[in-house]
């Protein structure tokens, strides 16, 4: 696409792949940190994905595309977490079967509207607003990473700064991370351990609405299941992020930076196929492994 | 009328069907300690969470400042004034201790942000006022368990209670932790507060309180000035009368040891009193022993390691003079042993199997046909035991959906069928009525006469001075007493159990 006004094109498309597993995970946290885990975020950001596009086409405006997109994710995080919560349902149960949901029901629905179970094409949607400062997106390594994004890498970033300030700076945050930490002592003090979950999860809903939303509205097509198990990764991504949004923000980048190797490899070097492709996936095996190996040595050492 | 007063609470917990509290009353007047005693399970911190908005009661009314009042959850509680602090440390211990203290009730910058500076001055502001030591930025992880208690005053003053409620502070603070403890104890009572303390201590009643409220199995048996009983009474109210069952021990001559515990001690790390120091204790064939002791002297402590649940640190265990230190449970069941465990829901049950299946998980090869099971034999095997234990519900549906007595059954009816020459009970009544508990007890006796070992580790003293051959007492995790169960009663127990006798120093 753009690859060519960029000086390095393997970071600056590192950066455009992370945005959704960015956005999915930083969501992700706050449920993480409130003591749950939410395996919803792939079926969330399907949801995501699927209706941006559509009401993009529908009402021809990107805004309101994007808006009631995350408008209909978040109320199906709000049925997944009041299913939860409420009827006390198994969370793992729960978040599967949000999943199975969201995939099945996004098919139909696009069958249903376009007549058509593959790869449905939008032509005519509005271009996506790029930030192009010529001098500076010159600039090698600064300006591939800072410039020339779509307008989705920039809110990605501003999600990431409000996530931290309202993680750390906010009686929200710290009731958040209560929660997780001890929901007792929370419910002891009179607060509701679950009202925190709820919001939580309806936070995951709202970003992984965003993260879907660039899925489709960057490719300007909806393809059945497209969000292939960036969701799974984004759950992998917060705890190699050491559940800090500053350590998700440097995680998504290394799994950006893996699948936009691959895709550079795939065309350049002459490996097998399979194995280029199968990269991203063994980064992330590889980045477990290390992962935990680094927390059972933190645990001996004391 | 009284500053507070508590009148006719009622409180029923379904899940488990315990009244905790029938019909209780207290009053506690402005400016007094006034101290709460109980067993374990009188229901005592069931008064005070009612107290505190944390359980709703049934019934009763609660009028404090001479106003009735209606406390519907812990931030009611705080804005009257009255303040807790739980049992169990209500704490986050990775965030600090001013972050903990202000939680909640956070002051705000620009109306959204976390007031950091603000909020530290306040917490010095409280620390100063009241002259504690203590730097309010510490993690609370980093705390020794005395320091976290100043936490949760702080956290009750920082709140502006009144009215301070402690459920069992001392539990796990060391002597020197304790003395200062009572002294803040008596700082604040001498500016106006007024503190209602649960504890198992007698001697610390005797030294802290004004007045004393003693409770027994949901209700209230006493209410006295402290300085008018001494240790020994209060001890006798708490563990109340005796009611006979219409049971009779045959006597029976005892056998062989079956089990010996040899010096055994068990340790937890970084803590410098053991959990259970130098135990012999020995059970033998046709005999009952019994082993009582008020919660935290290492009772389940003892249950763990005889039922292979805990590793000892030093000492022997031998069963049928074959040394078993540190088998497994799954091998001691294999050799033997059964175990009827007090926590039924977790450790005595698969919830989410079916009734039939909790009855035969411990023998489960002698319905198995070639390696299959044979689904007639496991249907006929729980039909007989349903009908010979009475149990109320179908064998086919998940154990977790019968009600607490009738899971108790079916665990009772699976060891009780198994016929092992050792045999350890824990609670084995609780959750029973009378009836029930009745039939269970018959058992016990039978198997006892059958030339069974019985370990009974229980609660309730009528239980064992029903049952039990001798009498063993647990406090501090060593046995206190080790009696002949003849001419001694309740009462003596009792005061064995709460350190008022025994032979020995503690350190
Ligand atoms: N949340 C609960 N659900 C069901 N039953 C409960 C619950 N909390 C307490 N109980 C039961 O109510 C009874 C009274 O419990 P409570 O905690 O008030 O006793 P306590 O006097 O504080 O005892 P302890 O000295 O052991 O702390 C016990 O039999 C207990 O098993
Ligand atoms: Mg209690």
């Amino acid at each position: 696409m753009n690859t060519f006004e960029s000086s390095i094109p393997l970071i600056h498309n590192s950066v455009n792949i992370m945005t959704p597993f960015l956005l999915a995970a930083m969501g992700g946290l706050f449920t993480e940190l409130s003591g749950m885990l939410n395996i919803a975020l792939e079926g969330l950001m399907l949801f995501g994905a699927f209706f941006s596009v559509v009401f993009a086409y529908y009402t021809g405006s990107l805004f309101f595309g994007v808006l009631l997109g995350i408008t209909v994710t978040m109320a199906l995080s709000l049925v997944f977490g009041s299913i939860t919560l409420y009827l006390k349902a198994n969370v793992f149960i729960t978040g599967l079967a949000t999943n199975l949901f969201a995939s099945g029901f996004t098919v139909v629905l696009a069958f249903h509207l376009f007549g058509n179970k593959g790869v449905i094409l939008f032509q005519d949607l509005p271009e996506l607003p790029k930030l192009t400062i010529p001098l500076l997106q010159k600039l090698p390594f600064i300006g591939d990473l800072f410039i020339n994004h779509n307008i989705f890498v920039y809110l990605s970033w501003l999600v990431v700064i409000a996530a931290y300030l309202v993680i750390y700076k906010t009686p929200f945050g710290m009731h958040v991370r209560g929660t997780g930490l001890n929901a007792r002592a929370i419910k002891s003090l009179g607060l509701n351990p679950r009202k925190y979950q709820l919001s939580a999860i309806l936070i995951s809903g709202f970003t992984c609405g965003l993260a879907g939303a660039v899925l489709t509205l960057n490719l300007g097509a909806f393809i059945p299941n497209m969000t292939s198990g960036r969701g799974w990764i984004a759950l992998v991504v917060i705890y190699l992020g050491n559940r800090t949004p500053l350590g998700v923000l440097i995680a998504s980048f290394i799994f950006g930076f893996a699948e936009s190797f691959s895709n550079y490899a795939q065309g350049s070097i002459n490996i097998p196929a399979d194995f280029i492709l199968a990269f991203p996936y063994l980064i992330t095996v590889a980045a477990l492994i290390l992962h935990s190996m680094w927390k059972h040595y933190r645990v001996e050492a004391r | 009328m009284s500053y507070l007063e508590m009148r006719g609470i009622i409180r029923l917990y379904k899940e488990s069907g315990v009244l905790a509290n029938d019909k209780v009353d207290l009053s506690v007047e402005k400016n007094e300690i006034h101290a709460i005693v109980g067993e374990n399970g009188a229901g005592k911190s069931t008064l005070m969470k009612i107290l505190h908005g944390l359980e709703r009661p049934d019934q009763g009314t609660i009028t404090f400042r001479g106003r009735e009042v209606s406390i519907a959850n812990p931030l009611d509680a705080d804005r009257l004034g009255i303040g807790m602090v739980h049992q169990h440390f209500q704490l986050i211990p990775q965030f600090t201790i001013c972050e903990n203290i202000v939680l909640g009730i956070e002051p705000k910058k620009y109306s959204i942000f976390f007031d950091r500076e603000k909020a530290r001055g306040r917490v010095m502001g409280i620390i100063k006022e009241y002259g504690f030591k203590i730097e309010p930025g510490l993690t609370v992880s980093q705390l020794t368990f005395g320091q976290m208690q100043l936490v949760e005053i702080l956290k009750m003053l920082y709140r502006q209670a009144d009215l301070l409620i402690l459920d069992e502070p001392t539990s796990v603070l060391t002597e020197q932790e304790i003395k200062k403890l009572f002294t803040t104890l008596r700082n604040l009572k001498k500016i106006g507060k007024t503190v209602i303390i649960i504890t198992h201590k007698l001697n610390e009643v005797k030294e802290i309180s004004d007045r004393v409220t003693v409770m027994r199995k949901g209700k209230v048996a006493a209410v006295k000035k402290t300085a008018e009983v001494d240790r020994k009474e209060l001890s006798r109210l708490m563990v109340g009368k005796s009611v006979l069952y219409d049971i009779e021990r045959a006597e029976l001559t005892r056998g062989l040891p079956v089990l010996e515990l040899k010096e055994v001690t068990l340790r937890q790390k970084n803590q410098d009193m053991p959990l259970l120091d130098k135990l012999n204790l020995t059970v033998h064939a046709s005999e009952i022993v019994g082993v009582a002791g008020v919660g935290g002297n290492g009772l389940a402590e003892l249950e763990d390691v005889v039922t292979g649940l805990r590793r000892i640190s030093s000492g022997e265990i031998y069963y049928n003079n074959n040394r078993i230190t540190n088998s497994t449970i799954h091998e001691l069941r294999e050799q033997g042993l059964c175990y009827v465990p007090a926590d039924r829901l977790y450790r005595g049950s698969s919830l989410r199997s079916s009734v039939k299946e909790n009855m035969i998980i411990t023998n489960s090869r002698n319905f198995q046909k070639a390696g299959i099971m044979s689904q007639k034999r496991v249907q006929d095997f729980a039909d007989t035991l349903t009908a010979k234990y009475s149990i109320d519900g179908d064998t086919a549906l998940p154990i977790g959906y019968l009600s607490g007595g009738n899971i108790q059954k079916v665990i009772l009816a699976r060891e009780l069928e198994a016929k092992a020459d050792f045999i350890v009970f824990s609670e084995p009544a609780w959750g029973l009525d009378i009836a029930s508990s009745e039939f269970v007890y018959k058992k016990i006796l039978q198997l006892r006469e059958q030339g069974s070992a019985i370990l009974l580790i229980s609660s309730d003293l009528q239980e064992i001075l029903t049952l039990a051959d001798r009498v063993v007492v647990m406090y501090k995790g060593r046995i206190a007493a080790d009696l002949a169960n003849r001419e001694i009663t309740k009462e003596i127990i009792g005061e064995y159990m709460h350190g008022i006798r025994g032979d020995f120093e503690v350190k």
